[in-house]
C-alpha cells in the first residue's frame, strides 16, 4: 500500500498554506527553533534506545516464539528468571506491548508489497511447510489446524509483520541514535538538519530487503524470501507511517467512540487515530496508547531534555505529556522526511507544471494533517 | 483551663500587634516570583498557627478529661463581672459545646494554614482570624446569656472586615449585607435574652439560674420566635439565608471554611442551647411548624444548589439544606435526633470546610469556579487528580454515603425524627437524594471529561494545598466508621435536653385541658398539640433505651 495521497488542484487559500510554503522553502512541518531542535533530538535519542529494545523483542518473538500458541514468556527474550518475572509483574520493564500494538496496526491496515505477498500462493506454500515442520508429532494442534486451516497461516502472517517491523525499527533506532551523536558533535543545528539526516537514512536503506526465516529442527524455513522483493522503505516504512502515524485505530480511553453513531469511519482509510493525531492529555485517549511508549522513553531521556521538562510549570508531574508533545514534534520531522522523499518532483524544481504537481501533492498531505496536532505544533506548548 | 481557650488567641492578637510591619517588598517579589524563590516565614502567620495549635491541643486535652457521663457543665469558671446587669464571666463545657469547641480550634488552624503566604496586610488578617477564634470559643463556652451575646457579636466585626478587605470583587456588598443581617440577628437575640431574663425574673443572665416554666406559653412562643429568627439568620434558614451565598462567594477560601465550619454553628448551637433548652414548652408547641420550616429550608437549599453554576454557591446552598436537617432534628427533639444535631453540626463543619478548601484550590489554579467552564480536572497529568479524588470523597460524604460522617449524621437525624414527624422526615430525605444530584453535577462537569486547552497548563498543586483537605477527609471517614468516638462525648448532654421537651408537652396538654381560654391565641401555633396526639410519642422517645442506641 502506498500512502493514500491523491493529487488535487491547487487552492491558494489552504488552511496550512504557511506550512506548505515553509516546505517549499526547504523547511519542515515543524517550525525551526533551538527549543524544537533540542526537544526533537533529545526525544529521538530516548526513542532510539527504546526502539532498539522493541526491535530485538519483535525479532525474538518472530524467530523464537514461532507458532507458540501460549507464548507466556515472549517479552523475556529467552532470559527467564524469577527476578525478571518479579520485575515484569512490578512493571519495571520495557512495555513491549506498544511494539505489538504498532505491528497489529500495520497488519490491520496492510499496504505495500508485504501485504500483497502474504496473500500469495507462494506464501501459503512456505507457511504450510513451516507449519508441518513445527507440528510434527503434535497431533492435538494438527487436529485443530485441520479444523481451522486458516488459523496457523494467519499466525504466520502476523509473525511476518513482527519480523518486518523489527527490521524496520532496527534501522530506525540506529538512525535516531546516530542523529543524537551528530547533534552532540555539533553537526545538527536546525530542524531541516534533522529532516535531512532522517531522509538520508531512509534513502540509504530504501531498497534494503526485508526477509523472514525461522529455524525449526535445525532447518531454515524461509517465510519471506529475498526474491519476494519486499523492501525497507516502500513495503515497510510507508505502510508503517500510514498505519501508525496516521490511521491506527480507536483505542479505549477517556474518549469513547460509538461506531453505531458513525463516530468511527467505516473506511479504515479515513481513520485518524495515529500518533500525529493522538491527544497527549487524556492518556490513551485515541489510537495506539501513547502512555506505554512515553513511560518507556522517560527512563532514557538525555539530561539536557530532562532538565527542560523539569523547568516546566508542572515539573515532573506531567512528564509523559511533555514527552508525548516532543515525540509528536519528532514524528512530524519523520513525516517531513517521508513527504520529501515521496515528492513527485524535486522540491526546488523550476518547471511550472512540476511545481503545480508538487503543490497539489503537498496540499493533499496537508488535507490529511489539518486535523492532526500539526497546527498546535506551530506554537511551542501543548 | 476554659479561659485559656478564649484568651490565648487574644494573647496571639497582642503579640501580632507588637510585631514590626511586614516586608511588603518581599511579599511583592513573592507574588511575581520566579521559580525557586520563596517568601521568608511570616511571624504573624507563625504566631497565629502556634496560638491556634495550642488552643486546639487544649481542647483535645479537655476532651480527654471530660466526664461524658456527667449531666453537669464541666470545668466551670465563674467570675462576677457586672453583677447589677446580671453579666458574669461564666464558662462551662458540656457534651453540646465540646465538639464545637474542638471543631473551632481545628478549623481555625486549618484556615490559617490554608491562607496564602503572600496575603496582604497579614498582621491585621491574622489578628481578625484569631478574634474570630476567640469569639467562637467564648460563645460555645459561655454559661451566661449576655456573655454569649458579647462573644456572638464579637464575631461580627472581624468577619465583616475579613470579607470586606480580603474578599472578591463584590466584597463590599457581601460584607455589608452580612453585617446588616447579623446585626439584626444580634438585636433579636438580645431582645429575646432580655425578655427571657426579665420576664422570668431571673436574678442574673446565668444560664443555670434561668427558669421559664412560669412564663405564659404565648410569651414563651414570642420569645422563641425572636430566637428562631435571630439564630435562623445565622444558621441560616430560609428565607433569612440570602446573605450566606454572597458572603461565601466573596469571602476568601479560609474565611469560607470558618464561616461554614464554625460560624453557622453558632446559630444551630444557640437555637438548641437557648431555644430548646430555655423554652421547651414553646419549642414543643412550635415543633410541627419548625419541622415544616426545616423541610422548606432543605428543599429550597437543595433545589437552589442544583440551579447554581458557581461551585462555591453550590456548596453554600448545600449548607442551607444541611442546616435544615438540624432544625428538623431539633424540632423532633428525641434523644436520637438531638444527638443527630450534634453529629450533623460537626459533620457539616468538616465536610463543608473540606469542600470549600477544595473549591478554593480549583479556583486558585484555574481562575474560575464556573462548572459550565471547568472540565476534565481529574486528568492525571495536567489536572488535579488528588484534589478531584478528595472532592469525590467530600461530595460522597455530603450526600450521606455510608462509611462517612454524613451518613451517620443523616441517619441519626432521620431515624430520630421519623417517629415524631414522619412526613417531614420523608420529604427531608428527598433532600439527601438531591444532594447527590447537585454534587454529582458539580463533580461530573468539573472533573470528568477531556481537559480543555485553556486549562492544559494549570500550575501544579502542592502538597501543602492538599494536606488540609486530606486531614479533613481522614476525619470524615474515621468518624464515619467510628461514630462512637464523637457520640461518646455528647450522648448524656443531648439526652438531658429531651426530657424537658417531653415534660413540656405534657404540661401544655394539661394546660389545654384545664383552661383552654388563655391559650386561645397560642392555639393558632399549635396545630397538633393535644393530650392524645404528641405526648405519648414524645415520651416514648425519652426512654433510656432509645438514647443508648444511636
Amino acid at each position: 500500500m502506498n500512502i493514500t495521497i491523491a493529487p488535487k488542484t491547487s487552492t491558494p487559500s489552504h488552511p496550512l498554506t504557511e506550512i506548505i510554503q515553509r516546505l517549499q522553502a526547504g523547511g519542515a512541518l515543524l517550525p525551526d527553533s533551538p527549543e524544537n531542535v533540542i526537544e526533537v533530538v533529545g526525544i529521538l535519542k530516548s526513542y532510539g534506545i527504546v526502539l532498539d529494545a522493541y526491535w530485538r523483542n519483535l525479532t525474538y518473538i518472530s524467530e523464537h516464539q514461532f507458532l507458540e500458541l501460549f507464548p507466556f514468556f515472549k517479552y523475556f527474550n529467552g532470559e527467564v528468571s524469577f527476578n525478571k518475572l518479579l520485575k515484569h509483574w512490578g512493571h519495571d520493564r520495557i512495555n513491549y506491548e506498544f511494539a505489538e500494538y504498532c505491528m497489529k496496526a500495520m497488519m490491520y491496515h496492510g499496504g505495500g508489497k508485504l501485504d500483497a505477498y502474504l496473500d500469495t500462493p507462494e506464501f501459503s506454500e512456505r507457511a504450510k511447510g513451516a507449519i508441518a515442520a513445527k507440528l510434527k508429532g503434535n497431533f492435538l494442534v494438527q487436529g485443530i489446524s485441520n479444523i481451522f486451516p486458516e488459523f496457523l497461516p494467519e499466525q504466520i502472517r502476523q509473525l511476518a509483520y513482527y519480523s518486518a517491523l523489527g527490521q524496520f525499527w532496527n534501522v530506525m533506532s540506529a538512525m535516531f541514535l546516530s542523529l543524537s551523536d551528530r547533534y552532540d558533535q555539533g553537526e545538527i543545528k536546525t530542524i531541516p538538519d534533522v529532516v535531512a539526516h532522517i531522509l538520508a537514512a531512509l534513502v540509504e536503506a530504501a531498497n534494503q530487503p526485508i526477509t523472514y526465516a525461522v529455524k525449526i529442527a535445525d532447518r531454515d524455513y524461509e517465510i519471506i524470501p529475498q526474491s519476494a522483493g519486499i523492501t525497507f522503505l516502500m513495503d515497510t516504512g510507508v505502510p508503517y507511517i500510514e498505519a501508525v502515524f496516521f490511521r491506527s485505530f480507536p483505542f479505549m480511553g477517556t474518549i469513547s467512540y460509538n461506531a453505531q453513531a458513525c463516530q468511527i469511519s467505516p473506511d479504515p482509510g479515513r481513520f485518524n487515530y495515529g500518533a500525529l493525531y493522538a491527544d497527549p492529555l487524556p492518556i490513551g485517549g485515541a489510537g495506539i496508547p501513547p502512555t506505554l511508549l512515553m513511560q518507556d522513553m522517560r527512563h532514557y531521556l538525555p539530561d539536557y531534555l530532562h532538565q527542560i521538562y523539569q523547568r516546566s510549570p508542572r515539573g515532573e508531574e506531567d512528564l509523559r505529556v511533555l514527552i508525548c508533545v516532543s515525540f509528536q514534534k519528532s514524528m512530524f520531522c519523520v513525516t517531513t522526511a517521508a513527504i520529501l522523499g515521496l515528492m513527485p518532483y524535486p522540491i526546488d524544481t523550476i518547471e511550472p507544471d512540476q511545481q503545480q504537481t508538487n503543490q497539489a501533492y503537498l496540499e493533499a498531505w496537508m488535507d490529511r494533517l489539518v486535523d492532526s496536532r500539526l497546527p498546535s505544533m506551530q506554537m511551542c506548548d501543548v | 483551663m476554659l479561659s485559656a481557650l478564649v484568651w490565648i488567641p487574644v494573647l496571639g492578637v497582642i503579640l501580632i500587634g507588637l510585631l514590626p510591619p511586614p516586608d511588603e517588598a518581599a511579599i511583592a517579589r513573592f507574588v511575581k516570583r520566579s521559580l525557586g524563590e520563596s517568601l521568608p516565614p511570616d511571624p504573624a502567620r507563625l504566631i497565629a498557627l502556634i496560638t491556634t495549635a495550642i488552643t486546639f491541643g487544649l481542647s483535645v486535652v479537655l476532651a480527654l478529661q471530660f466526664d461524658s457521663t456527667s449531666l453537669q457543665s464541666q470545668f466551670q469558671e465563674s467570675v462576677p463581672w457586672l453583677e447589677p446587669l446580671g453579666l458574669n464571666y461564666q464558662l462551662g463545657l458540656d457534651g453540646l459545646s465540646l465538639p464545637l469547641v474542638i471543631l473551632n480550634g481545628l478549623l481555625t488552624w486549618i484556615a490559617i494554614y490554608s491562607t496564602e503566604k503572600s496575603i496582604q496586610r497579614p498582621r491585621l488578617y491574622y489578628i481578625l482570624v484569631l478574634l474570630l477564634n476567640t469569639g467562637g470559643a467564648g460563645a460555645f463556652l459561655s454559661g451566661n446569656l449576655l456573655l454569649f451575646f458579647l462573644f456572638y457579636e464579637l464575631e461580627l466585626i472581624p468577619l465583616y472586615f475579613l470579607i470586606a478587605i480580603w474578599g472578591g470583587d463584590r466584597r463590599g456588598y457581601a460584607a455589608t449585607k452580612f453585617l446588616i443581617y447579623t446585626a439584626v440577628s444580634g438585636i433579636l437575640i438580645l431582645a429575646a435574652f432580655l425578655g427571657i431574663v426579665w420576664l422570668s425574673q431571673s436574678p442574673t443572665f446565668d444560664y443555670a439560674e434561668i427558669h421559664t416554666e412560669s412564663l405564659p406559653l404565648i410569651t414563651q412562643i414570642i420569645l422563641l420566635g425572636l430566637l428562631l429568627v435571630g439564630f435562623g439568620i445565622k444558621i441560616p434558614l430560609f428565607p433569612f439565608h440570602t446573605w450566606l451565598p454572597d458572603a461565601h462567594v466573596e469571602a476568601s477560601t479560609p474565611i469560607s471554611v470558618l464561616l461554614a465550619g464554625v460560624l453557622l454553628k453558632l446559630g444551630t448551637y444557640g437555637l438548641l442551647r437557648f431555644g430548646l433548652g430555655l423554652l421547651p414548652e414553646a419549642w414543643s408547641a412550635l415543633s410541627p411548624w419548625l419541622a415544616t420550616w426545616a423541610v422548606v429550608s432543605v428543599l429550597y437549599g437543595a433545589f437552589t444548589a442544583i440551579a447554581q453554576t458557581d461551585m462555591k454557591k453550590m456548596v453554600a446552598y448545600s449548607s442551607l439544606a444541611h442546616m435544615g436537617y438540624v432544625l428538623l432534628a431539633g424540632a423532633a427533639a428525641t434523644p436520637l435526633s438531638i444527638l443527630g444535631t450534634v453529629f450533623q453540626m460537626v459533620s457539616h463543619g468538616l465536610i463543608s470546610a473540606m469542600l470549600f478548601l477544595l473549591v478554593g484550590v480549583v479556583y486558585k489554579k484555574t481562575g474560575t469556579r464556573d462548572i459550565t467552564v471547568l472540565r476534565g480536572l481529574l486528568n492525571p497529568e495536567r489536572g488535579m487528580p488528588i484534589i478531584g479524588s478528595l472532592m469525590v470523597i467530600g461530595v460522597m460524604a455530603s450526600a450521606g454515603i455510608p462509611g462517612m460522617m454524613g451518613f451517620i449524621s443523616e441517619f441519626l437525624i432521620f431515624r430520630g425524627s421519623f417517629p415524631v414527624f414522619p412526613v417531614q422526615t420523608l420529604i427531608s430525605m428527598i433532600g439527601t437524594g438531591l444532594t447527590a444530584v447537585y454534587f454529582l453535577l458539580l463533580v461530573n462537569r468539573t472533573f470528568f471529561g477531556r481537559l480543555p486547552e485553556q486549562f492544559a497548563n494549570l500550575p501544579r498543586v502542592y502538597w501543602s494545598e492538599r494536606l488540609p483537605a486530606f486531614a479533613l477527609a481522614l476525619l470524615i471517614v474515621a468518624l464515619g466508621l467510628q461514630p462512637n468516638w464523637l457520640v461518646y462525648w455528647s450522648e448524656t448532654t443531648t439526652a438531658q435536653l429531651t426530657p424537658a421537651i417531653a415534660l413540656s408537652v405534657e404540661k401544655i396538654a394539661l394546660r389545654i385541658e384545664a383552661d383552654p381560654k388563655p391559650l386561645k391565641n397560642a392555639a393558632v401555633f399549635l396545630p397538633s398539640i393535644s393530650p392524645t396526639a404528641n405526648t405519648p410519642k414524645a415520651t416514648a422517645y425519652i426512654h433510656p433505651s432509645a438514647s443508648s442506641n444511636p
